[in-house]
């Protein structure tokens, strides 16, 4: 029997996303996460109860570990070009979370970086990984649905403001989202890049794009965003992305000329998944950002090039980037 | 005994509401009042529209009346610091700092201000808390809570559980343990004048319309009628009989104005699959399973 080779990994930032990528990271047979860094004593502390063998209060000392062959990033936006350009030079290939950079500049600058150093760059992007959206692709692909002439894609929910559960505290926002400077932008850089990604992914590139923005909690930024984007296969997509509800909805409909077609990414009920977790250790919810991870590790395996690149990292971050010099506004 | 009085909001016109809540109560400002401090309920950065939070548009409408019957010249509306909620966000988020932007209405961070030590007894027991000096030297304390289900153990929060916001150390959940005896102690050592119920929109197990204004000046008989409204017994409301001993208030009320009973009935009530679910929580959390499902 053919032995699995093991990929040492080390998870750069134990935030929301970091314990996500470390509890599946645990699941993966071919993963060993053999380091973490954050600078919460309290996150290092559970993840060596987890299991990890060394811990870091610094990203930099866990990056001089020659043990560690590639890392996952999870840090705040503007920690990223600067923790991804160390991560190549020290010769790690690289999983990193969106936005790829607070802009365009940052973005080319990671990628610069990581073919200075030869070393691989997986953007994560999980929704490319949901088994719904899969399907609509393949049905696209065949040409099921026809002529896609318009879609809407909606992903709304209390973003960075996220109240878990009902019988759950609320719990504390970062700084750091609430700062222009640190993030890049509102909602169309957190969610946006998302969808704008998922949407590049089905109809290819953006050739023109322009952005209605709203205000609702009088941030520096727009809490919400509703952007009319033209790809190349001429499709037109409504991106409609929000911070402002209570209600998660992730959904897309596509219009085709032979049929519609729609697919939606919901919240399980709470018993199953509570079953699950209990039983698999991991929810349904999460399986995109589970199986992305699997992809990654089976790209360094194999030494694939992965997909979502660099390159879709800075695609996205440009059309967000015209959608802002593209704003509309209605009286 | 004291009296709560009800009254409908019609067209969504606060002040006319309010108004009419104070009348049926035979309420009249001081003329003579300088300093006011209001305290509206601020919960995390849910917006008004949750029924979490009172309505920045409510706070506006009472301060109109205010500076219409008063000669009152500092208005401060004053919120703290806790656990998960910033008061700079959440003055700012909410639609506070834009509302009040050039009316000289002050956005008072508690946490920030001087504040003096105080010891207050409770049900034998000695609490040691700070008290803003903001508060002890106002004319007039206005209190604008909403009505809302809490943790087991206190079920209501309402008029008594607004002024735990006014306490201003920041790591607000070290109370938790003992919340219903520090509910108390931070009302007797900080006495407000009124209370108005912003009840427009109610969060209940859903958010909805529930069209009242509730006004009275015994903060213990204005949770009374809250919790019948939101289907609660206060009679089993442990910390509101606590505030009844302490001398806050009375258990008993008479009402004015519209009948409780219709907002009874329209408020969104728990029930059984809540009270279950709210059940599993508990022991999901004397488990300790919170890790195992993923939530913790």
């Amino acid at each position: 029997m053919k032995e699995v080779r093991t990929v040492k990994l080390g998870i750069i930032g134990l935030g929301y996303i970091g314990q996500i990528h470390l509890r599946n990271c645990l699941k993966i047979p071919n993963a060993e996460v053999l380091a973490v860094a954050d600078v919460s004593t309290k996150a290092l502390k559970k993840a060596k109860k987890d299991g990890v063998k060394k811990t870091f209060n610094s990203y930099s000392e866990l990056l001089k570990d020659s043990e560690v062959e590639a890392v996952i990033i999870g840090l705040p936006t503007h920690l990223h070009l600067q923790c991804s350009r160390e991560a190549a030079e020290a010769g790690k290939d690289i999983f990193l979370e969106k936005p790829m950079g607070r802009n365009v500049e940052e973005a080319k600058e990671i990628i610069l970086a990581v073919q200075r150093n030869s070393v691989k760059l997986m953007m994560g992007y999980p929704m490319r990984f949901n088994e719904k959206f899969g399907v609509v692709k393949e049905k696209i692909e065949k040409g099921l649905i026809g002529d896609v002439e318009s879609a809407h894609a909606t992903y709304i929910s209390t973003g960075p403001f996220f109240h878990r559960a009902e019988g759950y505290a609320p719990v504390p926002v970062p700084d750091w989202w609430f700062n222009k400077e640190l993030t890049g932008g509102g909602v169309l850089v957190d969610m946006g890049s998302h969808i704008i990604n998922l949407m590049r992914w089905y109809f290819g590139e953006i050739t023109d794009i322009k952005g209605l923005f709203g205000h609702r909690f009088n941030m520096d930024f727009e809490d919400s965003a509703m952007c009319l984007a033209k790809f190349d296969s001429g499709t037109v997509a409504l991106i409609n992305v929000g911070w402002f509800s209570q209600g998660y909805t992730c959904r897309l409909d596509f219009f085709g000329s032979v049929k519609s077609e729609s697919a939606q990414h919901s919240p399980q009920n709470k018993l199953v998944a509570g079953i699950q977790m209990l039983t698999t250790g991991k929810m349904q919810f999460y399986q995109g950002h589970f199986d992305e991870l699997r992809y990654f590790l089976n790209c360094i395996i194999n030494d694939l090039p992965p997909s979502s690149s660099g390159q879709d990292g800075l695609k996205d971050l440009e059309a967000i980037s015209l959608a802002y010099k593209n704003q509309i506004s209605l009286q | 005994m004291s009296i709560v009085s009800l009254a409908k909001i019609e067209k969504s016109n606060f002040k006319k509401a309010i108004e009419d809540s104070l009348n049926l109560l035979g309420y009249s400002f001081d003329r003579k009042i300088r300093e006011v401090v209001i305290k509206p309920n601020m919960c995390y950065y849910w917006d008004y529209s949750t029924g979490q939070t009172t309505d920045p548009k409510f706070v506006a409408a009472l301060i109109d009346i205010l500076r219409e019957k008063t000669s009152v010249s500092n208005i401060a509306l004053v919120e703290s610091d806790a656990s998960a909620m910033k008061c700079k966000y959440a003055f700012k988020f909410l639609g506070y700092e834009k509302l009040f932007k050039d009316s000289g209405v002050r956005l008072v961070n508690l946490s920030e201000e001087k504040s003096e030590d105080v010891t207050v007894t409770c049900d034998g027991e000695s609490y040691d808390f700070q008290v803003p000096q903001i508060i002890k030297n106002a004319d007039l304390r206005i209190n604008l809570p909403k009505i809302k289900y809490a943790m087991k153990g206190i079920e209501l929060t309402c008029a008594l559980k607004n002024i735990y916001g006014c306490n201003p150390y920041p790591l607000k959940f070290k109370y938790h343990p003992q919340l219903g005896n520090v509910i108390v102690s931070l009302n007797k050592v900080m006495k407000f004048d009124l209370c108005i119920i912003d009840s427009n929109i109610v969060s209940g197990i859903q958010p909805c319309k529930l069209g009242l204004v509730m006004a009275s000046k015994d903060p213990v008989a204005i949770d009374v009628a809250s919790a019948k409204i939101a289907g609660l017994n206060p009679r089993k409301i442990k910390y509101l009989k606590l505030a009844n001993r302490e001398g806050l208030g009375s258990l008993d009320f008479i009402p004015k104005g519209e009948s409780l009973n219709q907002f009874r009935a329209v408020y969104p009530k728990k029930n059984l699959k809540k009270k279950l679910m709210s059940q599993a929580y508990t022991w999901v959390v004397r488990l300790k399973l919170a890790k195992r499902l993923g939530i913790g």
